[in-house]
């Protein structure tokens, strides 16, 4: 083989690499299909929904939802790399970003109400009223920071998802009152995270934070809201704690 | 002959250039509003140079992504408003406040029909009254500290409605959905002269020396390298005293810069004056800034954000500055203004 061959082998094998970590994560090449997981429980409604009624598609996403039957299976396949994006239990969740998995959540889902099975769950302990077992949106550690945008379409989707649902309300619910909300809400999550207590003496006190991205969900509902005036956007805005954009619309990074 | 003369300049000229490659660097983040214009006047007047230290400063459109750069580690200063930099340090981001770089700003516009009813120096002009606000900007968060301080229960006589920006605002008020609306510059300037709106109060009329953007950095780079930071604190404080002395180049300074327009340039830094481009890091307004958040019921959370303000660089550079110029005013104004916001 001589030098001249060695190195277009080398230019495919390279290119061949760098086509599969674009694609790891959907989005990234035009068509590709993102790797959704979930629970099959009431509370990950909103993707199911997104997905009934083309929200993803209306952002220009292609979205294939993928079934798990624990958060345990489903984490494993997030970490692994199997699925892109999933909607699964948030202590679960929690315990497994505490336990060193670089998780980021990026929305937030359903949450059963105050006063139902949850309590009985965690061992007769009386929780805070935010229940340990709602659903929230995730992406794995290395979901490249370039692919912002898809994260901003998917939780566009998702807001979409939660107006859909909003509007349905006269539809009758599942077996337990679910509380649905896009927002990762890092103070509810913070609170669920101590309550756990998994916040370690050697952890800095960010630890949480850098693995919530509150950011893009603030971003997504500023697009949204760029349309016209909605009173259940402008209810989610209101509820939200975003960092006011503080220039004026010309501004750009150099 | 000619060759020596040659070698030696070029002996010089990699001398001044291995020099200038030692300075300590620090990576500035900022966004382009008019009273920000200091750090290109310490720039263009050499004065970062002149004191030690190499600045490279980064223009950002969004509060929110020049605070996480800070917190990532790749910008060593950032100038992103007080909400942003607040709001990180309560979920442990661990920065700190050293300097300032805006007092004031934030102006109540209104529509011209509307604004014999808003005149007076009286805020219960407001009570009643819609106003459109971006939340938790400076204005949102001053204004109903304002409010409060004047006795007025803002969450039962004041409607505020939310929106998504400062232009959102502008065009709620242009079409009569708020009574008023809350912005900062150069956006009310923009609104009178674009859209024929006036502007009804500005905020620090009720409220002085309320904080507007702060300068921090991650807690972990300042406690490694003081000196640097007092450096650029340094330049600063230069840079003041050029701006309160030397108005027309800085608004020349200012408009190239931050690309606004120069009039209003001139008109809100000279004429109206409301904002002022101040370095004092206004610990006590700081500690304001956060308390009216947390009354706002924004923060779920109290935080010790007092153990993240470091008074002493600036102090410690305005006095070697005093050291060096005992007898200038401007100087010492500054000193005794940090003495009352400390």
């Amino acid at each position: 083989m001589n030098r001249c061959r060695v190195n277009i082998l080398a230019v495919l094998i390279l290119f061949a690499a760098l086509l599969s970590v674009t694609t790891a994560h959907g989005g990234t090449a035009p068509g590709a299909v993102l790797r959704f997981g979930y629970l099959d429980v009431p509370g990950s409604r909103l993707c199911r929904t997104a997905a009934t009624h083309g929200h993803f598609s209306e952002e220009g996403l292609q979205v294939k939802l993928v079934r798990f039957e624990s958060s345990a299976a489903g984490l494993a396949a997030l970490a692994a790399g199997a699925v892109d994006v999933g909607a699964f239990g948030v202590a679960d969740t929690l315990r497994a970003i505490a336990g060193g998995k670089g998780f980021r959540i990026i929305a937030g889902g359903g949450t059963p109400e105050a006063g139902n099975l949850s309590q009985q769950k965690h061992g007769g302990i009386s929780l805070p009223t935010e229940q340990h077992d709602g659903v929230v949106v995730l992406i794995a550690a290395d979901w490249p920071f370039s692919e912002k945008g898809t994260l901003i379409q998917l939780t566009a989707a998702l807001i979409r998802a939660y107006h859909t649902e909003y509007q349905q309300v006269a539809t009758p619910l599942p077996e337990t009152r679910i509380t649905f909300d896009p927002n990762p809400d890092y103070w509810r999550l913070e609170r669920i995270w101590h309550s756990l207590g998994l916040q370690h003496a050697t952890m800095k006190r960010d630890f949480l934070a850098r693995h919530v991205y509150e950011e893009i969900y603030c971003d997504a509902l500023d697009r949204l809201l760029l349309g016209e005036t909605d009173a259940v956007l402008q209810e989610l805005f209101s509820k939200a704690i975003c960092t006011p954009n503080c220039c004026p619309a010309s501004a750009a990074k150099p | 002959m000619k060759k020596i003369v040659l070698l030696t300049l070029l002996l010089l000229s990699l001398g001044a250039g291995a020099m200038a490659a030692q300075l300590p660097k620090l990576r500035v983040g900022y966004v382009p509003e008019p009273a920000h214009g200091l750090y290109f006047v310490a720039k263009e007047k050499g004065y970062f140079k002149e004191e030690g230290v190499d600045v490279e400063l980064f223009q950002f459109a969004s509060a929110a992504e020049g605070v996480a750069a800070v917190n990532a580690g790749k910008l060593d200063v950032g100038t992103f408003g007080t909400t942003a930099p607040l709001l990180f340090i309560s979920k442990g981001s661990d920065f700190t406040f050293i300097g300032g770089m805006m007092i004031g700003g934030q102006a109540i516009i209104t529509r011209p029909e509307r604004l014999a009813e808003l005149s007076g120096k009286d805020l219960k002009v407001y009570k009643g009254k819609k106003i459109g606000l971006v939340k938790l900007s400076t204005g949102d968060v001053v204004f109903k500290g304002a409010l409060k301080k004047a006795g007025i229960d803002y969450k039962k006589d004041v409607t505020f409605t939310e929106f998504g920006s400062a232009a959102a605002v502008v065009e709620a008020v242009k079409k009569g959905a708020v009574d008023a609306g809350l912005v900062w510059p150069p956006h009310f300037s923009l609104a009178e002269k674009n859209s024929g709106l006036k502007v009804a109060h500005y905020v620090s009329e009720f409220y002085p020396n309320y904080t507007c953007c702060r300068i921090f950095a991650h807690t972990d780079k300042v406690k490694a390298d003081p000196e640097t930071y007092k450096k650029f604190l340094t330049a600063l404080i230069r840079a003041y005293r050029f701006y309160k002395t030397n108005e027309e180049e800085t608004v020349q300074i200012y408009t190239k810069s931050l690309k606004i327009d120069e009039d209003i340039v001139r008109n809100e830094t000279y004429v109206k004056k409301v904002a002022e481009s101040n370095p004092d890091p206004l610990r006590k307004g700081i500690l304001d800034f956060w308390q009216h958040i947390r009354d706002a019921g924004y923060i779920p959370q109290d935080y010790p954000i007092d153990s993240h303000i470091n008074t002493e660089l600036y102090k410690s550079a305005l006095d070697s500055v005093i050291k060096k110029n005992p007898k200038d005013k401007i100087y010492k104004d500054m000193q005794t203004f940090f003495k009352k916001n400390n």
